[in-house]
């Protein structure tokens, strides 16, 4: 592949007029995405925020090739995301760890290798480990592990294969405010050592306006792009950062987008 | 660390599992009890041995070359009848799984095989082959259905998360199947493999009665016939026990399983 210059004006995710409807039982049918249209540049990280069941996980579904839109397109990198899949270009890392409990925490980190049929990178499985700080607990079991503790080893798994495209499912979304925040400087720190293209579904205002480029607020019933906001903070983003003025004032901002109009 | 436990604790340990089997203990003891009460006064009539004379039976060193022959023939029987069994519902349920139109096919036929009853097929058999065979094709007929649905329901046991995983990481199939639904499956299956024994010795000895020249069921028969009421009630109480422990041998199986993969 030719080397671009101009790495960011690339277009890594691209949704264009995507909807999405679900048949219900009953024939008939419920919008849950009505005309999406966002674009997502090379290693832009971008989060989606919206209240629940605003169809904010479909759109993450979508890009993940885990559902098809009914209406408009949804490409990666040009192509299908199913594709990538395919190729084991794509990271996800889901609401519900999703890891598997007979295996250890590096037989859990390394089965994107098996999958991908290539030799397991034992030291790249090592440093992702110590990454999302579980050293020492390499040959526990998820069981063994807190909620917390569980998402990060998902979270290295999804790193394990050095994707093009990393998905977060609100991998936080079941965790108390504390173990939250300190996943969100974890997560920095994670970000400050590799670019990559990431898309963070999430609620929390304050976990987007840290951890994101840019930040797509989404309505619900249909699911509809209300706003389209850049971060300017600039990084690497300190906890400090979270207490200041134009931070506050962001999230007030969005916490007031995110609220019902009426 | 058994080693180190002071010998107080394990004191404690052992109460308390005394405490936990105080109830079966006190149950089984009165099931004794009461056997051999109403033998000895005679309360169901002649045919109701005390257990003392049946357990007299059992140990009397006369009787050791009967019973050995014919509790191993009966045990080669199970276990033969038990692999086969287990092998072609293993082989069913592997061979739905990859090639799924053939699912409620076999399903049905399954379930045909299951609700006729063993003794309405014995005469079937008889005719079709030597009288030797049949205690182990019934044997292998009655697990063939229940390690069929106990499998088939373990490979379909796979959850929608772990699905998604493999989806995203772009697992083919035969990947999704190995990696993933046959670990999922092992606990039923163990159950399976567990609540089949009872079920194997069950149409081992229905076999057995019709016309088999040595094991268990054919003592129970002849014993029947020719009014030998202790040997009777022996051979029964020896398919009893050895049942009882080979279920029991299986439970532990079951639950190493059931902690290895879920």
């Amino acid at each position: 592949m030719p080397d671009i210059p101009q790495t960011e004006c690339r277009e890594a995710i691209a949704l264009r007029a995507a909807g999405k409807a679900f048949a219900l039982d009953d024939g008939g049918s419920v919008v849950a995405l009505d005309g999406i249209d966002i674009s997502i540049r090379e290693g832009e990280f971008v989060a989606i925020l919206g209240p629940s069941g605003c169809g904010k996980s479909t759109v993450l579904r979508l890009v993940a090739g885990l559902e098809t839109a009914t209406s408009g397109t949804v490409h990666i990198e040009g192509r299908a995301p199913a594709e990538l899949a395919a190729h084991h270009r794509l990271g996800v890392a889901f609401q519900d760890h999703a890891l598997l409990p007979w295996l250890s925490v590096s037989d859990n980190v390394a089965l994107p290798f098996r999958v991908a049929r290539k030799p397991v990178a034992r030291d790249t499985i090592a440093r992702l480990i110590a990454l999302v700080g579980l050293s020492g607990f390499e040959n526990a079991r998820p069981s063994q592990l807190s909620g917390g503790m569980r998402q990060r080893a998902s979270i290295a798994r999804a790193l394990a294969l050095d994707p093009d495209v990393l998905l977060l499912d609100e991998p936080f979304g079941a965790l108390d405010a504390v173990t939250r925040r300190h996943m969100n400087i974890e997560l920095q720190r994670i970000w400050s050592a590799r670019t990559l293209t990431t898309v963070l579904v999430t609620h929390s205002v304050e976990e987007a306006l840290f951890l994101a480029d840019r930040i797509i607020v989404m309505t619900g019933r249909p699911g509809r792009v209300l706003r389209d906001v850049a971060v300017p903070f600039a990084r690497p983003r300190t906890p400090e950062a979270l207490r200041t003025a134009q931070f506050h004032a962001m999230v007030d901002d969005l916490t007031r987008a995110l609220e019902p109009q009426g | 660390m058994a080693g180190l436990t002071s010998l107080p604790t394990r004191l404690r340990r052992l109460k308390r599992s005394c405490a936990q089997r105080a109830p079966a203990l006190i149950g089984i003891g009165l099931f004794c009890l009461a056997w051999q009460l109403i033998g000895s006064y005679r309360l169901a009539g002649l045919t109701w041995p005390p257990l003392s004379v049946v357990i007299g039976y059992l140990v009397d060193p006369d009787h050791h070359r009967l019973l050995t022959r014919a509790a191993s023939t009966t045990l080669r029987a199970v276990a033969l009848g038990y692999l086969i069994g287990a092998g072609i519902g293993l082989f069913l349920a592997l061979a739905v799984r990859l090639f799924r139109p053939a699912r409620a096919g076999i399903d049905t036929f399954v379930a045909l095989i299951h609700v006729t009853p063993a003794i309405a097929l014995a005469p079937v058999f008889m005719i079709l082959m030597h009288r030797d065979a049949i205690p182990v094709a019934i044997c292998a007929l009655a697990v063939t259905y229940l390690i069929y649905v106990a499998a088939t329901s373990g490979l379909d046991g796979a959850k929608r998360h772990h699905i998604d995983l493999f989806a995203v990481m772009g697992a083919r199939p035969w990947q999704r199947f190995w990696l993933l639904e046959r670990p999922t499956a092992l606990p039923a299956i163990a159950s399976g493999l567990k609540l089949a024994i009872p079920v194997a010795f069950m149409g081992t000895i229905v076999g057995e009665w019709f016309g088999a020249a040595r094991g268990l069921g054919l003592l129970m028969v002849s014993g029947m016939q020719n009014f030998q009421i202790p040997m009777l009630w022996a051979a029964v109480l020896l398919t009893t026990l050895t049942s009882l422990v080979l279920y029991a041998l299986m439970g532990l199986v079951e639950r190493a399983v059931e902690r290895r993969f879920a």
